[in-house]
């Protein structure tokens, strides 16, 4: 049995997923004038629960990203500025919320485990 | 995938944006140089962007090794000139002027450019962004130890 219960490694791994989401939002955005370059983005909230749902570990779940066609311009470049930032935001305040239910979560193990009175 | 790829990919960003800039400001400045490289007017230039990752080490190494290929950000190919014409402006008094009082002028377009920097700055502004949120998602990481 380990330390970390189910739960505690689900928000684990959304937080993975969340960064690589910020990876790749910000990629879109430093591409937003390369010619050809297409939106990169990842589901890893789907992917995460459908990996609950089938019994999976959370912390086995690997997320992949996909690619976007969208609607290019001159270029063929598809990157959508305005949607990539709103994107960015949203998924920098669900991180933040992630870290502080994680904390929390974890400051009740540690009090468990604190010095005995 | 390392810890601090969005940083990297967003300065990456800042700076395909500020050589951007520094091309447009190029443009700009040189918009009525009728005697440049040759004797000939001023060619207006053009940065030629291009993604990073495709053929990087590190995406190799990870696409051997069964996870996704990371993202590597953006990068300059090449600064090119732009094969538009000279634009001919009738102006007799000018000493560059043909018999026929003709100049050819730099196939500079002052509006193209302006709307080109704005693009830029916006870029520019979007890539910042990007970068502090990814402080701030670094910060809180830190505060899971705490």
């Amino acid at each position: 049995m380990s330390l970390l219960d189910t739960t505690q490694l689900a928000l684990e791994a959304a937080m993975r997923g969340s960064m690589m989401r910020q990876t790749l939002l910000t990629n879109n955005l430093a591409n937003a004038d390369t010619p050809g370059y297409q939106n990169e983005d990842v589901n890893f909230q789907s992917t995460l629960a459908n990996a609950l749902q089938s019994g999976q570990s959370p912390a086995s779940v690997n997320f992949t990203p996909y690619t976007q066609a969208g609607t290019a311009d001159a270029s063929g470049n598809g990157v959508n500025t305005e949607q990539d930032s709103a994107n960015l935001a949203e998924n920098g305040l669900l991180y933040e919320d992630l870290t502080a239910v994680a904390a929390q979560r974890e400051q009740i193990l540690i009090t468990a485990m604190g010095p005995a009175a | 995938m390392s810890f601090f790829d969005s940083i990297n990919i967003a300065a990456s960003g800042l700076t395909a944006e500020r050589v951007r800039m520094d091309v447009t400001s190029e443009n700009l400045a040189n918009a009525q140089t009728t005697n440049a490289a040759g004797g000939q007017p001023y060619q207006r230039q053009e940065v030629v962007l291009q993604q990073v990752g495709g053929n990087a080490f590190s995406s190799t190494l990870a696409g051997a090794m069964g996870s996704s290929p990371t993202a590597g950000g953006v990068q300059v190919a090449g600064i090119v000139n732009d094969p538009t014409p000279d634009q001919l402006v009738y102006d007799p008094g000018h000493p560059g002027a043909n018999a026929q009082g003709y100049v050819r002028m730099p196939n500079v377009n002052p509006v193209t450019e302006m709307t080109d920097l704005i693009d830029e700055s916006d870029s520019y502004q979007a890539d910042v962004t990007a970068m502090s949120t990814a402080k701030t998602m670094y910060t809180k990481t830190l505060d899971l130890l705490k």
